[in-house]
């Protein structure tokens, strides 16, 4: 993890010095100039400034913003948006595992039967359409025909029944895509569990049906869900970025986007950092849950110990 | 297994706890009588016959499985359908993607045929003051509904009439199919010039995708020990990057286009498609055919190529084509944050993000290339799961 993020550091700086009056622009006066690579240590040799990026980038200095929010460090604007967006993922993870889960195991259960394919449709369905077209559907029919719900997320601080129903659209459409994916993986997963011969054994001891199911079958299937659900938290991070841009919603996603368009490096650069941490976070939770849940791989790690 | 035959293993096992076995050597000494013996074949030649049933070969298999799956069936037709449009939809327009008739901006869909039917017929629906109908003329088709609005104390009449827009811009001989957009240019053919785009990034990308994964994967899983260690913390190191964060970065520093969009997604693609190729060859290199061809000499090189890849065949196929649609959401969510190609290119992603900015007052705009994401993204994952069934060894003879 540490080598991967020293690599995405690494490429980080040596793109930036690739991209052409990326700091001082090209127009630039003279004095401005040699002033702001001063500043930027660009008077030094390249390998004293890798040195001295890499120091500052560890120790959470990330400089400063250049163009968006102007001498302010991109610290701090990175820190006023990330409540909102997490609050947001967290709002849709709440809403799409429950959904999810009860969708994968009715259609588990019942495989090849009417609802299976209603659900498997509307999953395929859902897979499919992209995020952001199905957040231009929703905010087009529900907020501006229909007008059930604003068109704009309310930015009033505190809460309100007002904001909460300007927020039932983003949380919606961030959370379609995870609810499909997880009734998907579980529908397999619980298909499998259910024609194993743990099933079978459970049964001939004397369970009944509901009684092997709930106490094996389901248990055993929802496993290798944590391998889904983590990724899906930064995914949901990626996917609110378009999500946060239609809906206006002033979080890390259209800081990155308004970044990109001003032309503002250094401000990008900390934010893919920020998703770069969350992204390899996430992969180190999935690592150490496997051995947390799966009692199968805690004895396996154990046997090669010996 | 079926329930049925799980339901009958489950009474035969709950059955034996009842159930005594007989003595074996009383079976053994219930000997036939001598006289009762006849042999079967005694008058018969027998040889070898030649096989009376056709030869299938993998691919003809595959398509007989692939065939019976009537859901993917359609799938690949609309991919046919959609590809052809790609290909020949911008021609056979009298418009080009980047003509401009600036004086027909944001005109609403029109089509021959259709418009008699009261659908795509190039009219808007607008609320407008009595007084102004006057200047409308000829281009009011229908008035729907007269009211009177209340604004700051005066009385205004107002209607709600349905305008044809083409009549009162003066474009009755133009027919854009899918409307314009603000400068005129006709929908139709960008859309369709945009899929075009879309598609060339996907395919292109997925191809030499599964040329660098093959060549990675195959080295990796066939050789296994040291290489495939460390070739494996190359790719776990690499794949942990987030895609956004790598696309974001190379874009930045490449500039939009298409090449840049390409070698984008080969650098983030790459890694699951070797990981795959590399658990195939992992599956089928200690299998006793490849064994007895190194036994005769085969080289290693004959053996990855001739003996292995062939049979991980179907995967990959299977997985390059998951990988289409893929590429082509990628290249449309790229071109969304303003990532995209250059300005008189169209691709889906960069028309929906103009769309979108527009979505209220001309929905026609983000309608049509959303539609042609959604279903070609729907249609190319509905295809990709069928050819995995039909390219699944362990389905393999099961229907007949």
């Amino acid at each position: 993890m540490a080598i991967t993020l020293f690599i995405i550091v690494s490429i980080c700086f040596f793109l930036i010095r690739l991209i052409p009056g990326a700091v001082a622009g090209e127009g630039a006066l003279p004095e401005i100039r040699i002033a702001l690579e001063k500043r930027y240590h660009l008077d030094q040799p390249l390998w004293n400034q890798y040195l001295i990026f890499l120091k500052n980038f560890f120790s959470f200095e990330f400089g400063e913003s250049i163009s968006l929010y102007a001498r302010t460090p991109v610290f701090d604007v990175i820190r006023t948006k990330i409540p909102l967006t997490l609050q947001l993922n967290i709002y849709a993870l709440l809403l799409t595992l429950p959904l999810g889960m009860s969708f994968g195991v009715i259609a588990g259960l019942k495989k090849n039967s009417l609802t299976d394919h209603i659900i498997s449709l509307m999953v395929i369905f859902f897979i499919s359409v992209p995020s952001f077209v199905f957040a231009s559907l929703l905010q087009y029919i529900f907020a501006f025909k229909l007008g059930f719900f604003p068109f704009l997320l309310n930015l009033k601080p505190g809460w309100s029944l007002d904001k909460f129903s300007s927020m039932i659209l983003p949380i919606l459409a961030l959370s379609f895509g995870g609810i499909a994916t997880i009734t998907r993986y579980l529908r397999s997963e619980l298909f499998e569990a259910l024609n194993s011969e743990y099933m079978l054994l459970s049964k001939a001891k004397g369970l009944t049906q509901v009684q092997s199911t709930v106490r094996h079958a389901i248990r055993n299937s929802f496993i290798p869900l944590c391998n889904v659900v983590v990724p899906m938290f930064t995914n949901l991070l990626g996917g609110s970025l378009v999500v946060e841009n239609i809906f206006g919603i002033p979080g890390m996603g259209s800081l990155i986007a308004q970044s990109l368009g001003a032309s503002d490096y250094y401000l990008t650069i900390a934010t893919l950092f920020f998703y770069s941490i969350i992204g390899l976070t996430s992969i180190l939770l999935i690592d150490l849950s496997y051995g947390l849940i799966d009692p199968r791989i805690r004895m396996g790690g154990g046997k090669v110990r010996e | 297994m079926s329930k049925k035959s799980r339901e009958r293993v489950l009474k035969q096992a709950q059955a034996s706890f009842h159930y005594e076995t007989p003595n074996p050597e009383s079976v053994l000494k219930e000997k036939l009588p001598k006289k009762q013996f006849k042999m079967n074949q005694m008058d018969a030649y027998l040889y070898d016959k030649i096989f009376e049933t056709e030869p299938i070969g993998f691919f003809r298999d595959a398509w007989l499985r692939f065939r019976a799956n009537r859901a993917s069936l359609i799938a690949l037709i609309i991919i046919s359908l959609v590809v052809v449009l790609a290909i020949i939809g911008p021609m056979i327009r009298p418009y080009t993607f980047r003509t401009q008739h600036t004086e027909f901006g944001v005109l609403p869909p029109r089509i021959q045929g259709l418009e008699k039917l009261g659908i795509c017929d190039g009219t808007l629906v607008y609320n407008l003051q009595k007084s102004e109908l006057e200047d409308y003329g000829d281009s009011v088709v229908k008035i729907l509904d007269e009211y009177i609005w209340v604004y700051r104390g005066r009385e205004i009449e107002m209607v709600t009439v349905k305008i044809n827009m083409y009549i009162r811009r003066g474009a009755q001989d133009h027919y854009f199919w899918f409307g314009t957009d603000n400068i005129g240019r006709d929908m139709f053919v960008r859309v369709w010039r945009g899929a075009r785009i879309s598609l060339l990034i996907g395919l292109v990308s997925v191809i030499i995708n599964c040329f660098i994964g093959v060549v990675y994967g195959s080295i990796s899983g066939y050789y296994g020990g040291k290489v495939d260690m460390i070739m494996q913390r190359i790719t776990d190191t690499l794949g942990a990057i987030p895609f956004l964060v790598i696309s974001i970065l190379f874009i930045m520093v490449l500039g939009a286009g298409i090449q840049s969009f390409i070698l984008v997604l080969i650098l983030v693609n790459w890694i699951p498609m070797s990981r795959m190729i590399r658990a195939q060859f992992y599956r089928y290199k200690d299998y006793e055919y490849v064994m007895a061809s190194r036994i005769m000499g085969a080289k290693d090189r004959k053996l990855i190529f001739r003996h292995i890849l062939p049979n991980a065949i179907g995967p990959i196929i299977t997985q390059a084509t998951l990988a289409i649609p893929g590429a082509i959401f990628a290249e449309s969510f790229l071109s969304y944050l303003g990532l995209g190609i250059q300005a008189p290119e169209p691709s889906i992603g960069v028309l929906l993000a103009e769309g979108q900015k527009v979505l209220t007052s001309s929905p026609h705009l983000t309608l049509f290339p959303a539609m042609i994401v959604s279903i070609l993204m729907l249609a190319f994952n509905i295809f990709g799961n069928g050819l995995r069934d039909a390219f699944d060894p362990r389905l393999r003879g099961t229907e007949q």
